[in-house]
């Protein structure tokens, strides 16, 4: 026999012969949440009473444990719904620690340093490969051209020519026959009216 | 902070000058792995939305390592990350916008979810589907308790919190965190009583200390 049960009991006989049996009345909910929520003064007289009732007093016991129960299962569903939950969202990412930091540093260089030649070496290996081809493009890009500055040469030698040997140069046609086109050469030439020097 | 799925902390190598002394919080990665489970649970069940939960959770340890050189050590680390999770919580459900996202939210924790993890120790479907609805009945009465009981009632029976604990957490007196919990627990035993899956005989002494608490 525990001191605590020696204490609810002396707790129920107490009560039972102050004249009120435990079994008549029921807890009252200051008792209730003491027994269900309380548990640093478990030992205090109150509490004893209230234990002392639970033993003798079969609707207040299933009661109770029928509430007790349902928090314990309200508990446990929180608690795997909540493990659930935060197992389905993604995961905090923190920044690694110094010390790990301290000791990567040197990797970090050298990785750095890696990459920086890996991107240089085919850089100058197509250098050393492309000096001739861009020189013999440019040769023939310039052959070209010059193929293209002869002809255009030749073409407007051509035109000069005609031009010369022809026997009215086409600036001096309009000398050669004069009444030909007359109107338009007095419509170029007439003289301003008053009105046109105005504006 | 908690935006696209991945959040950062701040860098946890800043160096720490000779003055400052070493505080648990420190090791981040370690606090957090430690503690983001029952840090989100507590804010999961006092807000009741997923994001809300999970950005606060996020906020705290943010906090949490910010003020790191203000914890003494006074208390666990685990009270104090409480602490600071519900001194969110409150200003959080606090604001209008907090109460205007709550009824339009989708994620919002829907009590049959939190019934469907109801564990099948032993017994008949029967007795299974009794147990769904009795702690989908304490999850909807908790979500009607005033805000301080229903954090209280939340520290001492999802966190098993001890009362002077609480009154820790809460910063109220033990009388007052007692007060509060044994009204708590009238009302969800009202409600245990009441509703019809319920095993437990009526009590007549109960129904009057049943009265919800107005703050």
């Amino acid at each position: 026999m525990t001191p605590q049960q020696t204490m609810e009991q002396r707790a129920a006989q107490a009560a039972t012969t102050d004249g009120a049996p435990l079994g008549e009345t029921h807890l009252t909910g200051e008792q209730f949440g003491e027994l269900m929520g309380g548990t640093t003064e478990t030992a205090s007289p109150e509490v004893a009473m209230a234990k002392a009732h639970l033993l003798v007093c079969e609707q207040c016991s299933a009661e109770f444990a029928s509430l007790r129960e349902a928090i314990s299962l309200f508990r446990e569903a929180s608690n795997a719904y909540a493990d659930e939950e935060l197992r389905s969202r993604p995961r905090w990412i923190l920044p690694a620690r110094r010390s790990h930091s301290h000791s990567l540093i040197p990797a970090y260089w050298v990785a750095a340093a890696a990459m920086f030649l890996t991107a240089l070496l085919p850089l100058q290996v197509m250098r050393r490969h492309s000096v001739i081809p861009p020189a013999a493009s440019v040769s023939s890009v310039a052959v070209s051209n010059a193929a293209s500055d002869t002809q255009s040469d030749e073409a407007l030698l051509e035109d000069v020519n005609s031009e010369i040997s022809a026997s009215v140069p086409t600036s001096m046609q309009a000398l050669a026959d004069p009444t030909a086109d007359a109107s338009t050469v007095n419509n170029k030439t007439s003289v301003p009216t008053t009105n046109q020097r105005k504006e | 902070m908690a935006f696209e799925g991945v959040q950062m902390f701040p860098s946890t190598s800043v160096s720490l000058g000779n003055e400052e002394r070493a505080t648990p919080l420190d090791d981040l990665e370690n606090v957090v792995a430690m503690y983001q489970p029952r840090v989100f649970r507590f804010l999961l069940a006092t807000l009741r939305d997923h994001d809300a939960a999970e950005n606060l959770t996020q906020e705290t340890f943010l906090r949490a390592w910010s003020a790191r050189a203000s914890f003494r050590e006074d208390c666990s680390l685990a009270t104090w990350l409480i602490r600071i999770a519900l001194n969110l919580a409150r200003d959080h459900t606090r604001t209008g916008r907090f109460r205007f996202w709550k009824r339009v939210t989708a994620s919002a924790v829907d009590v049959a979810e939190v019934a469907a993890f109801v564990p099948t120790h032993e017994g008949s479907a029967e007795a299974h589907l009794i147990a769904k609805q009795q702690v989908a009945g304490i999850w909807e009465t908790v979500a009607g308790l005033s805000a301080r009981q229903r954090s209280i009632f939340l520290l001492r029976f999802m966190e098993e919190m001890e009362i002077p604990e609480i009154a820790t957490v809460t910063g109220l007196p033990l009388g007052t965190v007692k007060s509060h919990l044994y009204r708590a627990l009238a009302i969800i035993r009202a409600q245990h009583n009441y509703s019809p899956s319920s095993t437990a005989p009526r009590s007549t002494t109960l129904r009057k200390a049943t009265t919800k608490e107005t703050e």
